[in-house]
């Protein structure tokens, strides 16, 4: 696992050159009065520093835990990929469909359930929630083609 | 006399029907994630937070902290019945619950753990009680450079104490403060990192990091590593302990109280090294350790004492000065903040309500968990039964809507997602999520602090060496920076006269928790 750990810490200093490198662009001020890109260029380099450290370690180290299933890592990978399906589909499908669908791919595809339980779990969740948080608590959801 | 009249205006409070009402819904909402495996205080917390918008910043407080002590309560039950801790703080649970369930003890377990953890509660509130004060009082005298050091303190211990290894605590703590830099500038209220975004404006909104981090990133980290659970089939029955088992947890629970309370005063410390800590301390005590791990009483009293008893500390350093000690306790910050209240050593004398409002809501709290622990213990038992795949979906579509109902804004939505996604990927690289919200919490009070240190000081970093309190506080923040190396320097020495060494048993236990 030394390659994983290593990739996570030139991550790491990825992240912290990127942000010490858009400090600059910021007032560095004085000692005396230091201006708004005076703390995010410390931490940055604060950051760089510890990222040094966990490549050290990554390099040194002898660690041999085993990685997860490939297929649990598809499922989380689809998940997300269907959450941000969601977040550009609520405004056009509106909630209550956008709900049914996520619940619905959830419990065929993340955790499978028989056709009966998904659709009517899907259902049951899009629709409650939808009366609780919409009707009830007055939460503008979006509402959609279909309940437009 | 003054804190009887003190604790009498909380009970004024706590008493009226409706906060009644949240310091119950607390206790049961928290009781009931303790015992689902998979659903953390954190981001129950963080999916209630848009719930309190509305409500008084007592009832809000009195309802979080509510979830937070009362999560405690229930996360042994699983440990003891199932083999799996309901939360990482009921971890060492297991080992001895568990093997006493198997030996038809499940319901002295049981009693054990929620009596010891209804004494350690209530012996950790007088605590909290007589010490929050003074210590409230001793940090009014903190200027800008004291503020400074103490900030950089409480990092450090967060990120020392929070997970296993100490530069990726460091390293989260990092980027929450670069995080927390977006949006206005604290003292010139120039715009930072925002790009054009007119909506990162005000920075990243808190709640929806924390709901995107806790909510989405730990349903995701559960779809990667199933959960299983297979109720142990035995009736609870037997309730109440024997005299003798009586006499074998009474010191425990009493030493586990203790214990708890101050690791959990320290930020980061928290219920979980507590109740590890604890758990090794009766263990080396016992005339008989060899029962350890067989179904000792001892070894469910203790732990189930400290971690109730340091999750009552860590409202300390919040109340008093301002710095949550963990992820859970973050939110409460953030739920005050939003409510205008903003903790710290002001907090008693300005708003003694919200303070002792939340010390007497804590003794009812205790009082109703031990109800609703013991007499219903079956309610819970069922409740086992749910499926986390009926319950991973649901999870899911309160945090999108929750997010979505903070500002009405399907933007914050995507910025939940994305969080999720950070979280997730923090999770499986063993980085742990509380040091980087504590840091996004805490960085632009550190800002501003250091600023306003280094303009009155006209540049001279002496400031924060000449003062005492505040060369103290650093001192010690650098102690701990230094500690691992410390114990490498140790352990190559020892291990060149008495041939290899494992070290000793906390860092290793703290690894297994933060793979939780």
């Amino acid at each position: 696992m030394v390659g994983r750990d290593v990739a996570v810490a030139a991550m790491v200093l990825g992240f912290g050159a990127t942000a010490a490198y858009e400090s600059t662009k910021l007032p560095f001020g004085t000692a005396h009065n230091p201006g708004p890109g005076f703390f995010p260029w410390w931490t940055s380099v604060v950051l760089d520093l510890l990222g040094l450290v966990l490549l050290v370690q990554a390099l040194t180290s002898h660690s041999t835990i085993t990685r997860e299933g490939r297929s649990r890592v598809t499922k989380v990978a689809l998940l997300l990929v269907v959450l941000g399906a969601y977040t550009f589909l609520l405004d056009a499908l509106g909630y209550p469909l956008c709900a049914f669908l996520l619940v619905l791919f959830m419990l065929r595809a993340t955790y499978p359930q028989r056709w009966a339980v998904a659709l009517g779990m899907a259902a049951i969740t899009a629709v409650g929630s939808y009366l609780i948080f919409a009707i009830w608590l007055g939460v503008p959801l979006p509402r959609g083609l279909l309940f437009g | 006399m003054e804190i009887f009249n003190n604790l009498a205006t909380g009970f004024a409070v706590a008493l009226t029907p409706i906060n009644l009402l949240y310091c119950f819904l607390g206790s049961f909402i928290g009781t009931t994630i303790g015992v689902l495996p998979g659903l953390g205080p954190p981001a129950t917390i963080a999916l209630l937070l848009p719930v309190t918008y509305g409500i008084p910043a007592a009832s809000a407080v009195i309802l979080l902290a509510g979830i937070f002590y009362g999560a405690m309560y229930g996360g042994s039950t699983t440990s003891i019945l199932l083999n799996i801790p309901g939360e990482a703080a009921s971890v060492v649970t297991c080992l001895d619950g568990y093997q006493m369930a198997r030996q038809g003890r499940a319901g002295v377990a049981l009693a054990i753990s929620a009596l010891g953890s209804f004494i350690a509660g209530t012996l950790s509130i007088v605590g909290l009680m007589l010490l929050a004060p003074p210590l409230a009082a001793f940090a009014l005298k903190f200027g800008p450079p004291e503020n400074f050091a103490l900030l950089v303190l409480g990092l450090m211990m967060v990120g020392y104490l929070a997970g296993a290894s100490m530069s990726k605590g460091l390293i989260m703590a990092c980027v929450g403060l670069l995080l927390g830099t977006v949006g206005l500038d604290p003292i010139m209220g120039s715009q930072r990192f925002t790009y054009g975004i007119f909506k990162l404006s005000d920075g990243f909104e808190f709640i929806l990091v924390a709901m995107g981090l806790f909510g989405i990133g730990e349903v995701l980290v559960n779809v990667e590593q199933t959960i299983k659970a297979e109720i142990f089939q035995t009736r609870v029955r037997g309730l109440l302990p024997s005299r003798e088992e009586w006499r074998a947890a009474a010191a425990p629970i009493a030493r586990g109280s203790l214990l708890g309370f101050f690791i959990g005063v320290l930020p980061g410390g928290g219920a979980i090294i507590s109740s590890f800590i604890s758990y090794a301390l009766e263990k080396k005590l016992s005339r008989r350790p060899e029962r350890f791990g067989k179904g000792a009483v001892e070894g469910v009293a203790a732990p189930e004492a400290a971690n109730n008893s340091a999750a009552t500390g860590s409202f300390i350093p919040l109340l008093t000065l301002g710095i949550p000690g963990n992820a859970s306790i973050a939110m409460i910050f953030a739920a005050l903040l939003i409510h205008g209240v903003r903790p710290g050593p002001l907090l008693i004398t300005e708003k003694p309500e919200v303070f002792w409002g939340l010390i007497a809501s804590m003794y009812l709290g205790n009082l109703m968990l031990l109800v609703l622990n013991l007499p219903l213990i079956g309610l819970w038992v069922k409740l086992l039964r749910i499926r986390y795949a009926l319950l991973a979906p649901l999870i899911l579509v309160f945090v999108l809507i929750g997010a979505y109902s903070v500002n009405n804004s399907i933007f914050d939505v995507g910025i939940t997602v994305a969080f999720g996604l950070f979280g997730y990927l923090m999770r499986k690289f063993d980085f742990e999520p509380a040091p980087l919200v504590l840091a996004m919490i805490l960085g632009p009070q550190l800002e501003a602090s250091l600023r306003r240190s280094l303009i009155y000081s006209r540049g001279d970093l002496g400031v924060f060496f000449e003062r005492p309190i505040a060369a103290t506080l650093l001192a010690l923040a650098l102690l701990m920076l230094l500690s691992p190396l410390f114990r490498w320097v140790l352990g190559r020495k020892l291990s060149q006269t008495v041939g290899p060494v494992s070290g000793p048993g906390v860092a290793e236990d703290r690894s297994d928790v933060a793979s939780k």
